[in-house]
């Protein structure tokens, strides 16, 4: 300010110079003049202190001003305490949910990957709408035929998904692991944090066996331990050497531990694996050639699938209706969630809007209660825009509280949005609270802030002249009150459409959970003691016998049985079935051999799960590999293939090329359905083998007459001690086994029904503000209906009335807009048929809370003083 | 402060001292002492605006724009900053003034009323 202080110098200089002359005029002495001069202009420290805050910049002036409105805001609102906590932890709830749900939407859409070109990068996918498979995979012989004749895509990956029993690290156990070719890491463009990635040295029946793990497991399972490259571990029936470290990455698919090459899967060198068109397990990746497109290679590989079809009609029924898909890398993985993703930041906006519109209502309300306060500070020479700042800092102090309260809240609701939407993506897995937060969570309250100052309208400018002290009171213009009720309208219609959503997943997830599956659930235990591929044979089926007698002999065991297959839990691992026929059974023209699900299962199987014999027999001991061969059906083959009910004693035979040369079998029983493919049970056609006639199992059952769980210790002891190197994982009740499958659901629910239910909270507060406000409003008036005569009662109802009316036209409101979001998600969702119930439970909720919270407004309206009411004007 | 008031001398209304620089300087443009001096004689020496005062308001209303500032010659030829209305602050002095009505105005009847039981 050097140039203001010395003008002012100056100033100051010519102030007294022209008193000195001014006094010497007068005839004053020069000296005592010059005294008198300095003494008339006092002190001049305090004058140039005071004029520092003149000299302040602009900004420094306005930060200050702004600074004291946001004092007064503190202190006005300190008088409205409920209210201003009431707002801010509305807004925080619609502030918390969007920052939130925006951070795992930033996150799992647009964050880039970490793949070299990730955009060069395709996925190529083979599906059988026919069979309900939306990915079938490819096998080896599908892929040398697309591989031969595609020139857009310069290099393919290729990945099979295997499990392998990993003894090495800690307790045996199996993971979930990879087999690629050399070329994978190439095609993917990923690098290694430690060591090395398998490359094309490591194809080749002459390399050895390698792995290279994935970080997530290398970092949870094994603590980040450096030295665990060159280290030996044995996988399934073979040593390989870890090799490397991946990067952070998606390796595909999310949850795989470890990734070996060809070499180390002895399955991947059999037979079966290399020629057979119809083991498909392997999943393809590829990488466009230079200046290719992603729709020429869809061309050219569309047209070489077709020709591969029509070579080997065999392997592609007509009802399969085989496809094929070729996409950007990114949209694979990304795809699914974006739909899932963008409904939850719908369902978030929506709970945004309806904490505003609230808000908005809670405001409005006060600001009319201060009309008097405002005409007066008006009166006073408050500008219309200082008042308006007055109202900008009251608000934002509001929004200030609510994003902060907002942020906090958001930070675990984070986890929770990204745990959900890992089901849909699993990019979501690793999600983390990013700085995103903050600046939604800003964003979001300042535009709160700014909308809510312009709710209120300021009394208008005439009001300056005249300053007649609003003595009157509450004063409710019509267009207030409409805009309130407008409000409290539109927060219910949103509410509804919300509670409609939750409804409908909830009414799905109570009949999933209430449906009958025909097992014993409590009781039964299923524990995985898998044997690796190579055991198949008489060694497997005497290693389960011996199992099955060891544990039987625990107390607290009835029976114990073998599967390869617990239900739920291994749903998909055999693929859609095969195809099979029976004897005597006439199918129609054209028709195919229907799909039945192979099960293996040791004798007393049915009695352990608590599946009925309906008739026949159970397997014994005695069918064995070199006895006839026998197999047991559910209700459905059975009347399915024999419509005379003479199933027992006739043969049926697996028709599926994989089978090689068909085989009847003689049905040797029939059992209840059971479906332990899907959570809500639907007619399965299942052919149950021998475990002695198809040795493998894999899965252990235990019928425990106490705790089950109290068995898991006693159980994987005797294994353990029939094999050091047995992984025993994954026991659980198939109650629990159950539970888990359909968290996702409860989840989906969970989520939806909290956005729900925060906004049915916020609608059933914003209802009770109208109307408390309109009853205050209309004190007098209420005092004059009480004086002539209206009883108390009628009072109340009326206010009942006017908080049904707003109910009822927001539920109208909200089921024409439910109907019509209903109308547009219906082909894609089979739980649109639930809507009707679901829109009549939201409807009923809705009413009782509008009619809850009408209780106390109406309360007050029929307390009101007669006299008190009558002398208010 | 500086000086003592004496008896009759009025302390200055919050707030009023803008509108009487306004005031003043509607004769014509002028200096700091002569503001001070004009408030003083015209108010026949009841009130005395404290430099300490003046100086701080002179350059607050500068920066509304009510004023404009030059330097320039005084009459005792002394070089002097000379304040002018701005057409701004002509606008301001009028609402000033009704405000300043109204409020003697509102101020003088509630004073005027009687209180009851002495009528």
């Amino acid at each position: 300010m050097a140039p203001d202080r010395r003008a002012f110098d100056d100033e100051i200089r010519g102030h007294i110079a022209i008193s000195v002359k001014e006094r010497i005029e007068r005839g004053e002495d020069p000296e005592a003049a010059r005294l008198a001069a300095m003494k008339e202009f006092g002190n001049l420290l305090l004058t140039e202190e005071s004029m520092q805050a003149v000299w302040r910049p602009r900004w420094v002036e306005r930060a200050l001003a702004f600074g004291q409105d946001i004092r007064v805001a503190m202190r006005s609102l300190q008088h409205a305490r409920g209210l201003a906590a009431t707002v801010a932890l509305m807004l925080a709830l619609g502030i918390g949910a969007n920052a939130a749900v925006f951070s795992v939407v930033r996150q799992v859409l647009f964050r880039p990957l970490v793949n070299r070109d990730a955009d060069r990068l395709v996925y190529v996918r083979q599906g059988a709408p026919g069979l309900g498979s939306k990915n079938t995979t490819f096998s080896m012989a599908e892929i040398r035929d697309l591989r031969a004749a595609s020139t857009k895509l310069g290099a393919f990956g290729d990945f099979s998904t295997l499990d392998f029993t990993l003894v090495g690290f800690g307790e045996p156990r199996v993971v979930k692991a990879g087999v690629v070719s050399g070329s994978y890491f190439e095609v993917m463009g990923l690098k290694p944090v430690l060591g090395r990635l398998i490359g094309p040295a490591d194809d080749g029946p002459k390399a050895l066996p390698v792995a290279v793990l994935t970080h997530r497991f290398w970092s949870t399972a094994l603590q980040r331990d450096a030295s665990v490259i060159g280290k030996k571990v044995r996988l399934g029936s073979r040593v390989a050497t870890v090799v490397g470290v991946l990067e952070p990455s998606l390796p595909y698919p999310a949850d795989t531990e470890l990734i070996a090459n060809v070499i180390a899967s002895p399955h991947h060198l059999g037979a079966t694996m290399v020629e057979e068109r119809t083991h498909r397990m392997t999943e393809l990746f590829g990488r466009l050639a230079p200046g290719a497109t992603v729709e020429e290679a869809r061309a050219e590989l569309e047209a070489a699938h077709a020709a591969m079809m029509r070579q080997h009609p065999e392997a592609y029924p007509a009802s399969a209706r085989t496809t094929l898909v070729v996409r950007p890398f990114s949209d694979q993985v990304t795809a699914p969630a974006r739909k899932v993703l963008l409904m939850l930041l719908a369902a978030a906006g929506v709970v945004f809007a309806i904490a505003c519109s609230n808000v908005a209502n809670l405001i409005l309300a006060r600001t009319v209660r201060r009309e008097s306060e405002l005409s007066v500070r008006a009166a006073l020479g408050a500008g219309r825009g200082a008042l308006r700042r007055m109202l900008l800092a009251e608000s934002l102090v509001l929004c200030g509280a609510g994003a902060f309260l907002g942020v906090l809240l958001a930070q675990p609701l984070v986890g929770l949005v990204s745990r959900f939407a890992a089901r849909f993506s699993v990019r979501a897995l690793d999600v983390a609270v990013d700085p995103s937060l903050l600046w939604v969570g800003t964003g979001l309250a300042l535009v709160a802030a700014v909308a809510l100052a312009y709710v209120p309208r300021l009394p208008s400018s005439h009001a300056t002249a005249s300053p007649r002290p609003a003595v009157a009171g509450l004063r409710i213009t019509p267009g207030t009150g409409r805009r309130l009720q407008a409000f409290a309208v539109a927060q219910i219609a949103l509410s509804f459409v919300l509670l409609c959503a939750a409804g409908i997943l909830l009414a799905a997830l109570v009949e999933m959970q209430h449906a009958r599956t025909g097992y014993d659930l409590r009781q039964v235990l299923a524990v995985d003691v898998p044997l690796p591929i190579e055991a198949f044979g008489r060694k497997a089926v005497d290693f389960y016998e011996e199992a099955t007698r060891r544990v039987e002999a625990l107390p607290g065991v009835q029976r114990v049985a073998v599967s390869n297959f617990v239900p739920w839990r291994d749903a998909g691992i055999m693929g859609p079935g095969f195809r099979f026929t029976a004897e005597g059974y006439d199918k129609v023209a054209g028709e195919e051999d229907p799909h039945g699900r192979l099960r293996i299962v040791s004798p007393g199987f049915f009695a352990v799960l608590g599946v009925p014999l309906l008739a026949g027999r159970d397997f014994d001991a005695d069918d064995r590999a070199d006895h006839e061969a026998v197999v047991i059906v559910s209700e459905s083959v059975a009347r399915r293939l024999f419509p005379n009910g003479n199933a027992l004693d006739h043969s049926l035979w697996w028709t599926d090329p994989y089978f090689g040369k068909p085989k009847p079998r003689r049905i040797v029983g029939i059992v209840a359905d059971v479906d332990d493919e899907n959570v809500v049970p639907g007619p399965a056609l299942t052919i149950y083998h021998p475990l002695r006639q198809l040795p493998y199992g894999g899965r252990l059952f235990v019928h425990a007459s106490t705790d089950p769980y109290a068995l898991v210790a006693p159980v994987t002891k005797i294994i353990r001690e029939m094999n050091a190197d047995q992984p025993v994982e994954r026991a659980a009740t198939l109650a629990d086994v159950r539970a888990t499958v359909l968290a996702p659901e409860r989840l989906n629910a969970f989520v939806l029904s909290g956005f729900a239910a925060v906004a049915l909270l916020i609608a059933v507060v914003g209802v009770a503000g109208v109307l408390a406000f309109s009853v205050s409003a209309r004190t007098r008036e209420f005092g004059v209906r009480l004086a002539l005569g209206s009883s108390r009662a009628q009072v109340v109802r009326q206010v009942l009335v006017e908080g049904a009316v707003i109910a009822t036209v927001g539920i109208a409101a909200g089921s024409a807009l439910g109907g019509a979001l209903g109308r547009v998600a219906g082909p894609n969702h089979p739980e649109v048929r639930l809507l009707d119930w679901s829109l009549f439970g939201a409807a009923v909720v809705l009413m009782a809370a509008a009619v809850v919270a009408s209780l106390w407004p109406a309360a007050r309206a029929s307390r009101v003083d007669v006299v008190q009411a009558l002398r208010s004007e | 402060m500086a000086e003592i008031p004496e008896d009759r001398r009025l302390e200055l209304l919050q707030g009023t001292l803008d509108m009487l620089i306004l005031r003043t300087l509607q004769w014509g443009p002028q200096h700091g002492h002569g503001i001070g001096q004009a408030i003083r004689t015209q108010s026949d020496d009841l009130l005395r605006v404290e430099t300490g005062s003046l100086y701080p308001a002179l350059h607050r209303l500068e920066k509304r724009g009510w004023l404009k500032a030059e330097w320039g010659v005084s009459e005792a030829n002394q070089k002097a900053k000379f304040y002018r209305l701005t057409p701004a602050g002509k606008a301001q002095l009028a609402r000033e003034q009704d405000r300043w009505s109204l409020l003697v105005e509102a101020i003088g009847r509630v004073m005027k009323v009687a209180p009851a039981g002495e009528e």
